[in-house]
Protein backbone atom coordinates (compact mmCIF):
# COMPACT_ATOMS: atom_id res chain seq x y z
CA UNK A 1 0.00 0.00 0.00
CA UNK A 2 1.27 3.55 -0.73
CA UNK A 3 2.09 5.61 2.31
CA UNK A 4 2.10 9.23 2.29
CA UNK A 5 4.58 11.68 2.27
CA UNK A 6 6.35 12.67 4.90
CA UNK A 7 7.36 16.59 3.99
CA UNK A 8 6.39 19.08 1.87
CA UNK A 9 9.70 21.10 0.36
CA UNK A 10 7.99 24.80 -0.27
CA UNK A 11 9.85 26.91 -2.72
CA UNK A 12 8.45 30.08 -1.59
CA UNK A 13 9.55 31.76 -4.13
CA UNK A 14 12.28 31.87 -6.72
CA UNK A 15 13.52 35.63 -5.87
CA UNK A 16 16.93 35.91 -4.40
CA UNK A 17 19.58 38.91 -3.43
CA UNK A 18 21.84 36.76 -3.77
CA UNK A 19 24.09 35.18 -6.50
CA UNK A 20 25.85 32.10 -5.28
CA UNK A 21 28.21 31.02 -7.98
CA UNK A 22 26.33 26.81 -7.28
CA UNK A 23 23.05 28.17 -6.74
CA UNK A 24 20.51 25.76 -9.06
CA UNK A 25 17.63 28.23 -8.93
CA UNK A 26 16.09 28.17 -12.12
CA UNK A 27 16.38 31.72 -14.05
CA UNK A 28 12.78 32.06 -16.16
CA UNK A 29 11.75 33.42 -12.57
CA UNK A 30 8.10 32.46 -11.51
CA UNK A 31 8.05 35.94 -10.79
CA UNK A 32 5.93 37.27 -8.63
CA UNK A 33 2.49 37.50 -9.90
CA UNK A 34 2.45 34.21 -10.86
CA UNK A 35 3.61 33.24 -7.09
CA UNK A 36 1.09 31.50 -5.37
CA UNK A 37 -0.72 33.35 -2.58
CA UNK A 38 -0.85 33.26 1.06
CA UNK A 39 -4.51 31.67 0.48
CA UNK A 40 -2.85 29.06 -1.64
CA UNK A 41 0.16 28.12 0.42
CA UNK A 42 -2.47 27.88 3.66
CA UNK A 43 -4.54 25.64 1.60
CA UNK A 44 -1.87 23.47 0.63
CA UNK A 45 -0.60 23.31 4.25
CA UNK A 46 -3.50 22.24 5.11
CA UNK A 47 -4.21 19.50 2.91
CA UNK A 48 -0.57 18.56 3.88
CA UNK A 49 -1.97 18.17 7.23
CA UNK A 50 -5.01 16.20 6.52
CA UNK A 51 -2.17 13.97 4.80
CA UNK A 52 -0.13 12.90 7.94
CA UNK A 53 2.62 14.95 6.68
CA UNK A 54 4.81 15.74 9.80
CA UNK A 55 7.17 18.64 8.46
CA UNK A 56 7.04 21.91 6.14
CA UNK A 57 10.70 23.04 4.55
CA UNK A 58 10.51 26.79 3.98
CA UNK A 59 13.01 27.58 0.96
CA UNK A 60 13.47 29.42 -2.27
CA UNK A 61 15.28 30.98 -4.17
CA UNK A 62 15.39 33.21 -0.60
CA UNK A 63 12.22 32.62 2.13
CA UNK A 64 12.33 36.22 3.00
CA UNK A 65 11.95 37.00 -0.04
CA UNK A 66 8.46 36.96 0.56
CA UNK A 67 6.89 39.40 2.87
CA UNK A 68 4.35 37.29 4.28
CA UNK A 69 6.66 34.68 5.54
CA UNK A 70 5.23 34.56 9.01
CA UNK A 71 1.79 34.26 8.01
CA UNK A 72 2.43 31.25 5.61
CA UNK A 73 4.48 29.53 8.81
CA UNK A 74 1.97 30.06 11.01
CA UNK A 75 -0.40 28.78 8.62
CA UNK A 76 2.38 25.23 8.55
CA UNK A 77 1.81 25.47 11.93
CA UNK A 78 -1.79 25.87 12.56
CA UNK A 79 -2.05 22.78 9.94
CA UNK A 80 0.01 20.04 12.57
CA UNK A 81 3.18 20.90 10.37
CA UNK A 82 6.96 21.28 11.82
CA UNK A 83 8.40 24.72 10.09
CA UNK A 84 12.18 24.67 9.18
CA UNK A 85 13.25 27.31 7.60
CA UNK A 86 16.28 27.06 4.72
CA UNK A 87 17.81 30.65 4.31
CA UNK A 88 21.15 32.85 3.70
CA UNK A 89 20.39 34.84 6.32
CA UNK A 90 20.49 37.89 4.22
CA UNK A 91 17.52 40.30 4.90
CA UNK A 92 16.58 38.60 7.95
CA UNK A 93 16.86 41.29 10.98
CA UNK A 94 16.42 40.53 14.63
CA UNK A 95 13.13 41.38 14.77
CA UNK A 96 11.65 40.10 11.69
CA UNK A 97 13.74 36.82 13.52
CA UNK A 98 11.23 37.21 16.50
CA UNK A 99 8.30 37.64 14.48
CA UNK A 100 9.27 34.19 12.08
CA UNK A 101 9.65 32.64 16.44
CA UNK A 102 6.36 34.45 17.40
CA UNK A 103 4.70 32.93 14.38
CA UNK A 104 5.98 29.36 15.20
CA UNK A 105 8.82 29.00 13.32
CA UNK A 106 10.73 25.27 14.75
CA UNK A 107 14.04 25.08 13.55
CA UNK A 108 16.37 27.74 11.27
CA UNK A 109 18.77 26.71 8.58
CA UNK A 110 21.52 28.88 7.91
CA UNK A 111 23.70 28.22 5.01
CA UNK A 112 27.33 29.26 4.85
CA UNK A 113 30.12 29.15 2.25
CA UNK A 114 32.74 29.54 4.43
CA UNK A 115 34.69 31.13 7.63
CA UNK A 116 37.21 33.15 5.96
CA UNK A 117 35.01 36.56 5.25
CA UNK A 118 37.04 36.99 2.17
CA UNK A 119 36.34 33.63 0.53
CA UNK A 120 33.02 33.77 1.74
CA UNK A 121 32.37 36.79 -0.22
CA UNK A 122 33.51 35.00 -3.12
CA UNK A 123 31.17 32.38 -3.11
CA UNK A 124 27.92 34.49 -2.32
CA UNK A 125 28.83 37.16 -4.06
CA UNK A 126 27.55 39.54 -1.64
CA UNK A 127 28.86 40.76 1.74
CA UNK A 128 26.75 38.51 4.03
CA UNK A 129 29.36 36.69 6.72
CA UNK A 130 29.43 39.50 9.68
CA UNK A 131 25.36 39.73 9.55
CA UNK A 132 25.21 36.42 9.84
CA UNK A 133 27.26 36.03 12.59
CA UNK A 134 25.06 38.47 14.49
CA UNK A 135 22.14 36.70 13.12
CA UNK A 136 23.38 33.69 14.67
CA UNK A 137 23.96 35.20 18.07
CA UNK A 138 19.89 36.48 17.93
CA UNK A 139 18.92 33.30 17.41
CA UNK A 140 20.32 32.01 20.46
CA UNK A 141 19.25 34.75 22.38
CA UNK A 142 15.86 33.31 22.45
CA UNK A 143 14.65 30.88 25.61
CA UNK A 144 12.06 28.73 26.84
CA UNK A 145 9.65 27.83 24.17
CA UNK A 146 10.98 30.20 21.62
CA UNK A 147 14.03 28.43 21.71
CA UNK A 148 14.53 27.00 18.27
CA UNK A 149 16.75 24.47 16.89
CA UNK A 150 19.37 25.96 14.98
CA UNK A 151 21.52 24.14 11.85
CA UNK A 152 24.25 25.29 10.00
CA UNK A 153 24.82 24.27 6.59
CA UNK A 154 28.43 24.41 4.89
CA UNK A 155 28.14 23.77 1.26
CA UNK A 156 31.70 22.60 0.66
CA UNK A 157 33.59 21.60 -2.71
CA UNK A 158 37.60 21.96 -4.32
CA UNK A 159 37.95 25.20 -3.45
CA UNK A 160 37.28 25.55 0.50
CA UNK A 161 37.67 22.12 1.51
CA UNK A 162 40.87 22.64 2.71
CA UNK A 163 39.66 24.90 5.23
CA UNK A 164 37.26 22.91 6.63
CA UNK A 165 38.92 22.56 9.87
CA UNK A 166 38.89 25.99 10.24
CA UNK A 167 35.25 26.82 9.31
CA UNK A 168 34.13 23.90 11.87
CA UNK A 169 35.95 25.57 14.70
CA UNK A 170 34.15 29.30 13.56
CA UNK A 171 30.66 27.55 13.41
CA UNK A 172 31.19 25.48 16.93
CA UNK A 173 31.49 29.36 18.60
CA UNK A 174 28.20 30.01 16.95
CA UNK A 175 26.54 26.87 18.83
CA UNK A 176 24.02 25.55 16.64
CA UNK A 177 22.40 21.76 17.79
CA UNK A 178 23.26 20.43 14.25
CA UNK A 179 26.11 21.40 11.39
CA UNK A 180 25.43 19.80 8.06
CA UNK A 181 28.47 19.21 5.89
CA UNK A 182 27.24 19.05 2.08
CA UNK A 183 29.52 18.69 -0.89
CA UNK A 184 28.03 20.41 -4.24
CA UNK A 185 25.93 18.46 -6.29
CA UNK A 186 27.04 18.20 -10.03
CA UNK A 187 23.58 19.55 -11.35
CA UNK A 188 23.41 23.05 -13.73
CA UNK A 189 26.16 25.30 -12.92
CA UNK A 190 28.02 23.08 -10.78
CA UNK A 191 27.93 19.94 -13.47
CA UNK A 192 29.46 22.91 -16.08
CA UNK A 193 31.97 23.61 -13.54
CA UNK A 194 32.86 20.00 -12.29
CA UNK A 195 36.14 20.01 -12.65
CA UNK A 196 36.47 22.97 -10.66
CA UNK A 197 34.23 21.81 -7.69
CA UNK A 198 34.77 17.71 -7.25
CA UNK A 199 37.56 17.37 -4.39
CA UNK A 200 40.56 15.45 -5.16
CA UNK A 201 40.58 12.21 -3.07
CA UNK A 202 43.61 13.52 -0.68
CA UNK A 203 40.93 16.30 0.40
CA UNK A 204 38.01 14.09 0.71
CA UNK A 205 40.35 11.30 3.11
CA UNK A 206 41.33 14.41 5.53
CA UNK A 207 38.14 16.02 5.61
CA UNK A 208 37.06 12.43 6.90
CA UNK A 209 39.26 12.55 9.51
CA UNK A 210 38.28 16.17 10.15
CA UNK A 211 34.68 15.01 10.64
CA UNK A 212 35.39 12.15 12.90
CA UNK A 213 37.60 13.87 15.13
CA UNK A 214 34.92 16.83 15.40
CA UNK A 215 31.99 14.11 15.96
CA UNK A 216 34.23 13.06 18.88
CA UNK A 217 34.65 16.03 20.30
CA UNK A 218 31.34 18.02 20.13
CA UNK A 219 29.02 15.11 20.51
CA UNK A 220 26.40 15.97 22.71
CA UNK A 221 26.80 19.61 22.11
CA UNK A 222 26.61 19.35 18.34
CA UNK A 223 25.49 17.46 15.97
CA UNK A 224 27.77 16.60 12.50
CA UNK A 225 25.47 15.52 9.35
CA UNK A 226 28.03 15.02 6.41
CA UNK A 227 27.64 13.53 3.29
CA UNK A 228 30.00 12.12 1.29
CA UNK A 229 30.05 13.55 -2.51
CA UNK A 230 28.63 10.43 -4.31
CA UNK A 231 31.48 10.17 -7.22
CA UNK A 232 33.44 9.16 -4.41
CA UNK A 233 31.19 6.64 -2.87
CA UNK A 234 29.99 2.96 -3.56
CA UNK A 235 27.32 3.66 -4.02
CA UNK A 236 24.79 6.31 -4.97
CA UNK A 237 22.55 8.31 -2.57
CA UNK A 238 18.69 7.58 -2.28
CA UNK A 239 17.31 10.67 -4.11
CA UNK A 240 14.78 11.97 -2.24
CA UNK A 241 14.51 8.71 0.08
CA UNK A 242 13.13 7.40 -2.95
CA UNK A 243 11.29 9.13 -6.06
CA UNK A 244 7.49 9.73 -4.63
CA UNK A 245 8.00 7.67 -1.61
CA UNK A 246 8.42 10.63 0.89
CA UNK A 247 8.61 14.18 -0.20
CA UNK A 248 6.90 16.80 -2.74
CA UNK A 249 7.84 19.80 -3.59
CA UNK A 250 5.92 22.51 -4.79
CA UNK A 251 7.55 25.28 -6.95
CA UNK A 252 6.58 28.79 -6.15
CA UNK A 253 4.37 28.89 -9.12
CA UNK A 254 1.99 25.80 -7.79
CA UNK A 255 3.85 23.08 -9.61
CA UNK A 256 4.29 19.90 -8.17
CA UNK A 257 7.16 17.73 -7.90
CA UNK A 258 8.84 14.59 -6.84
CA UNK A 259 11.95 15.89 -6.99
CA UNK A 260 14.30 19.56 -7.13
CA UNK A 261 15.53 18.58 -10.66
CA UNK A 262 12.71 16.80 -11.98
CA UNK A 263 12.05 19.25 -14.49
CA UNK A 264 14.98 18.55 -16.88
CA UNK A 265 13.81 14.94 -17.20
CA UNK A 266 12.26 14.59 -20.71
CA UNK A 267 8.75 13.53 -21.27
CA UNK A 268 7.08 14.54 -17.93
CA UNK A 269 4.76 16.31 -16.92
CA UNK A 270 3.68 18.26 -13.43
CA UNK A 271 0.83 18.90 -11.91
CA UNK A 272 -0.39 22.09 -10.28
CA UNK A 273 -1.97 22.50 -6.98
CA UNK A 274 -4.12 25.31 -8.08
CA UNK A 275 -5.76 22.40 -10.14
CA UNK A 276 -5.48 19.30 -8.41
CA UNK A 277 -5.39 18.05 -4.95
CA UNK A 278 -1.72 17.31 -3.53
CA UNK A 279 -3.27 13.56 -2.64
CA UNK A 280 -4.40 13.32 -6.03
CA UNK A 281 -1.58 14.02 -7.06
CA UNK A 282 0.65 12.05 -4.46
CA UNK A 283 -1.52 8.72 -5.52
CA UNK A 284 -2.78 9.44 -9.08
CA UNK A 285 -0.36 11.66 -11.11
CA UNK A 286 2.45 10.19 -13.43
CA UNK A 287 5.09 11.90 -12.51
CA UNK A 288 5.00 10.77 -9.57
CA UNK A 289 4.50 7.28 -10.31
CA UNK A 290 6.69 7.61 -13.00
CA UNK A 291 9.67 6.05 -10.86
CA UNK A 292 8.00 5.35 -7.55
CA UNK A 293 8.48 1.25 -6.68
CA UNK A 294 10.46 -1.35 -8.81
CA UNK A 295 8.53 -1.65 -12.23
CA UNK A 296 10.62 0.84 -13.75
CA UNK A 297 14.14 -0.60 -12.92
CA UNK A 298 16.58 -1.69 -15.28
CA UNK A 299 19.66 -3.92 -14.54
CA UNK A 300 21.94 -4.78 -12.24
CA UNK A 301 19.19 -2.95 -9.96
CA UNK A 302 16.18 -4.70 -10.47
CA UNK A 303 18.13 -7.84 -9.31
CA UNK A 304 20.05 -6.09 -6.59
CA UNK A 305 19.78 -6.06 -2.90
CA UNK A 306 20.43 -1.89 -2.06
CA UNK A 307 17.37 -1.36 -4.03
CA UNK A 308 14.89 -0.84 -1.44
CA UNK A 309 17.57 1.35 0.08
CA UNK A 310 19.11 3.63 -2.43
CA UNK A 311 15.89 3.21 -5.02
CA UNK A 312 18.86 2.75 -8.21
CA UNK A 313 20.17 6.61 -7.04
CA UNK A 314 19.25 9.91 -8.78
CA UNK A 315 16.87 9.85 -11.92
CA UNK A 316 17.93 13.43 -12.41
CA UNK A 317 21.91 12.07 -12.70
CA UNK A 318 21.42 9.12 -14.24
CA UNK A 319 19.54 12.00 -17.15
CA UNK A 320 22.50 14.19 -16.70
CA UNK A 321 25.13 12.02 -16.94
CA UNK A 322 24.26 9.21 -19.09
CA UNK A 323 21.63 10.75 -21.33
CA UNK A 324 19.18 8.26 -19.81
CA UNK A 325 16.46 9.06 -16.92
CA UNK A 326 15.76 5.32 -16.93
CA UNK A 327 19.36 3.65 -16.08
CA UNK A 328 21.33 2.75 -12.78
CA UNK A 329 22.62 6.24 -11.55
CA UNK A 330 26.37 6.22 -13.17
CA UNK A 331 27.59 7.23 -9.55
CA UNK A 332 26.52 3.14 -8.34
CA UNK A 333 29.98 1.14 -8.80
CA UNK A 334 27.58 -1.47 -10.57
CA UNK A 335 26.14 0.70 -12.92
CA UNK A 336 27.29 0.19 -16.51
CA UNK A 337 27.88 3.72 -17.17
CA UNK A 338 30.07 4.37 -14.26
CA UNK A 339 32.75 5.00 -16.20
CA UNK A 340 31.59 8.43 -16.80
CA UNK A 341 31.74 8.61 -13.36
CA UNK A 342 35.35 7.21 -12.96
CA UNK A 343 36.58 9.54 -15.37
CA UNK A 344 35.37 12.61 -13.65
CA UNK A 345 37.23 11.32 -10.43
CA UNK A 346 40.55 10.04 -12.32
CA UNK A 347 40.60 13.95 -13.87
CA UNK A 348 39.67 15.28 -10.75
CA UNK A 349 42.81 13.68 -9.17
CA UNK A 350 45.54 14.04 -12.10
CA UNK A 351 45.18 17.53 -12.09
CA UNK A 352 46.97 19.35 -9.62
CA UNK A 353 46.52 22.49 -10.39
CA UNK A 354 43.04 23.72 -8.97
CA UNK A 355 41.18 24.72 -11.76
CA UNK A 356 38.92 28.14 -11.05
CA UNK A 357 35.29 27.90 -11.62
CA UNK A 358 33.52 30.02 -14.97
CA UNK A 359 32.38 33.25 -13.53
CA UNK A 360 29.40 33.64 -11.64
CA UNK A 361 27.84 35.06 -14.59
CA UNK A 362 27.99 32.22 -17.09
CA UNK A 363 25.88 30.15 -14.08
CA UNK A 364 23.12 32.01 -14.70
CA UNK A 365 22.80 30.38 -17.97
CA UNK A 366 23.52 27.29 -16.89
CA UNK A 367 21.42 26.48 -13.81
CA UNK A 368 18.93 24.11 -13.40
CA UNK A 369 15.39 24.20 -11.36
CA UNK A 370 17.09 21.71 -8.85
CA UNK A 371 18.62 23.10 -5.28
CA UNK A 372 21.44 21.46 -2.96
CA UNK A 373 19.89 22.28 0.53
CA UNK A 374 18.03 19.87 1.94
CA UNK A 375 18.05 18.12 4.91
CA UNK A 376 16.99 15.15 4.59
CA UNK A 377 20.13 13.78 2.58
CA UNK A 378 21.09 10.66 2.95
CA UNK A 379 24.56 9.65 3.00
CA UNK A 380 25.74 7.65 0.40
CA UNK A 381 28.03 4.52 1.09
CA UNK B 1 29.38 13.49 26.82
CA UNK B 2 28.24 11.33 29.83
CA UNK B 3 25.23 9.86 30.52
CA UNK B 4 22.48 11.79 32.45
CA UNK B 5 23.54 12.68 35.70
CA UNK B 6 20.76 11.19 38.96
CA UNK B 7 20.11 15.10 39.42
CA UNK B 8 19.70 16.22 35.52
CA UNK B 9 16.53 17.45 34.30
CA UNK B 10 16.11 15.51 30.69
CA UNK B 11 14.06 17.59 28.41
CA UNK B 12 13.64 18.01 24.81
CA UNK B 13 16.14 19.62 22.78
CA UNK B 14 15.69 23.47 21.11
CA UNK B 15 13.13 22.58 18.22
CA UNK B 16 12.07 19.37 19.31
CA UNK B 17 8.38 18.81 19.85
CA UNK B 18 5.58 16.25 20.56
CA UNK B 19 3.00 15.67 17.11
CA UNK B 20 1.09 13.62 15.54
CA UNK B 21 -1.72 11.74 17.00
CA UNK B 22 -2.66 10.38 20.58
CA UNK B 23 -2.23 6.91 18.63
CA UNK B 24 0.45 8.36 17.00
CA UNK B 25 2.72 10.29 19.39
CA UNK B 26 6.07 10.95 17.40
CA UNK B 27 8.65 13.77 18.14
CA UNK B 28 9.16 16.12 15.51
CA UNK B 29 13.03 17.22 14.96
CA UNK B 30 14.45 19.17 12.19
CA UNK B 31 15.58 16.65 10.02
CA UNK B 32 13.05 13.95 10.78
CA UNK B 33 10.15 12.46 13.68
CA UNK B 34 10.71 9.05 15.81
CA UNK B 35 7.84 7.43 16.58
CA UNK B 36 7.10 6.67 19.63
CA UNK B 37 5.43 3.62 21.48
CA UNK B 38 5.41 1.75 24.62
CA UNK B 39 8.51 2.50 27.30
CA UNK B 40 10.13 4.83 24.92
CA UNK B 41 7.28 7.07 25.12
CA UNK B 42 6.77 6.51 28.98
CA UNK B 43 10.74 7.93 29.41
CA UNK B 44 9.72 11.15 27.05
CA UNK B 45 6.67 11.83 28.09
CA UNK B 46 8.44 12.42 31.71
CA UNK B 47 11.24 13.99 30.04
CA UNK B 48 9.65 17.58 31.04
CA UNK B 49 12.56 19.72 32.20
CA UNK B 50 10.37 19.31 35.89
CA UNK B 51 11.49 15.73 37.44
CA UNK B 52 15.05 14.76 37.63
CA UNK B 53 16.46 11.77 35.96
CA UNK B 54 16.57 9.64 39.59
CA UNK B 55 12.86 10.38 39.67
CA UNK B 56 12.20 9.07 36.16
CA UNK B 57 14.28 5.89 36.79
CA UNK B 58 12.43 5.45 40.56
CA UNK B 59 8.81 6.39 38.77
CA UNK B 60 9.56 3.75 35.97
CA UNK B 61 11.00 1.51 38.14
CA UNK B 62 8.09 1.47 40.39
CA UNK B 63 5.86 0.66 36.86
CA UNK B 64 7.69 -1.98 36.10
CA UNK B 65 8.40 -3.45 39.01
CA UNK B 66 8.91 -6.89 37.73
CA UNK B 67 11.86 -5.89 35.85
CA UNK B 68 15.62 -5.64 37.30
CA UNK B 69 16.06 -2.17 38.93
CA UNK B 70 19.34 -1.75 37.37
CA UNK B 71 18.58 -3.14 34.12
CA UNK B 72 15.49 -0.41 33.88
CA UNK B 73 17.96 2.26 35.07
CA UNK B 74 20.86 1.64 32.23
CA UNK B 75 18.30 1.05 29.24
CA UNK B 76 16.97 4.81 30.19
CA UNK B 77 20.36 5.78 30.98
CA UNK B 78 21.31 4.40 27.26
CA UNK B 79 18.47 5.54 25.45
CA UNK B 80 18.59 9.62 26.15
CA UNK B 81 22.55 9.29 25.93
CA UNK B 82 21.31 8.46 22.32
CA UNK B 83 19.13 10.96 21.51
CA UNK B 84 21.64 12.93 23.59
CA UNK B 85 24.01 12.47 20.85
CA UNK B 86 21.12 13.52 17.85
CA UNK B 87 20.24 16.58 19.68
CA UNK B 88 16.55 15.42 20.70
CA UNK B 89 17.25 15.31 24.24
CA UNK B 90 19.24 17.87 26.71
CA UNK B 91 20.15 17.12 30.48
S1 LIG C 1 22.02 29.24 -3.29
FE1 LIG C 1 20.24 30.02 -2.33
S2 LIG C 1 20.93 31.90 -1.44
FE2 LIG C 1 22.44 31.40 -2.97
S3 LIG C 1 21.74 32.41 -4.82
FE3 LIG C 1 20.89 30.41 -4.81
S4 LIG C 1 18.88 30.57 -3.99
FE4 LIG C 1 20.02 32.39 -3.42
S1 LIG D 1 22.76 -1.48 -8.84
FE1 LIG D 1 21.07 -0.09 -8.50
S2 LIG D 1 20.11 -0.81 -6.61
FE2 LIG D 1 22.14 -1.76 -6.72
S3 LIG D 1 23.47 -0.38 -5.57
FE3 LIG D 1 23.57 0.26 -7.72
S4 LIG D 1 22.01 1.82 -7.93
FE4 LIG D 1 21.58 0.75 -6.03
Amino acid sequence: MLSNPLALIAEVTHRCPLHCVYCSNPLELAGTPSELSTEEWTNVFQQCGKLGMLHAHFTGGEPLARTDLAELISAARAAGLYTNLITSGIGLNEERLQALVDAGLDHIQISFQDSREQAANWIAGAKAHTHKIELARAIRRQVGEKKIAFTVNLVVHRQNLDHLEEMIGFIEQLHPERVEIAHTQYYGWALANRAALLPTRAQLEKAVAIVAEAEKRLAGRIRIDSVVPDYYAKYPKACMGGWGRRLMLINPAGKVLPCHAAEVLPGLSFENVREKTLGWIWQESSSFRRFRGEDWMPEPCRSCDRRTEDFGGCRCQAFLLAGDATVTDPACSLAPSHGIVESAVREANADAAVAQPAPASSFVQLQNANTELWSYRTNPE
Amino acid sequence: MAPPSDASQPRLAAGCRWGGTEEDRVILFPEGAIKLQGTGRQVLERCDGQRTFGEIIAELQKQFDAADPAKVRSDISVFLEQLQKKRIVDY
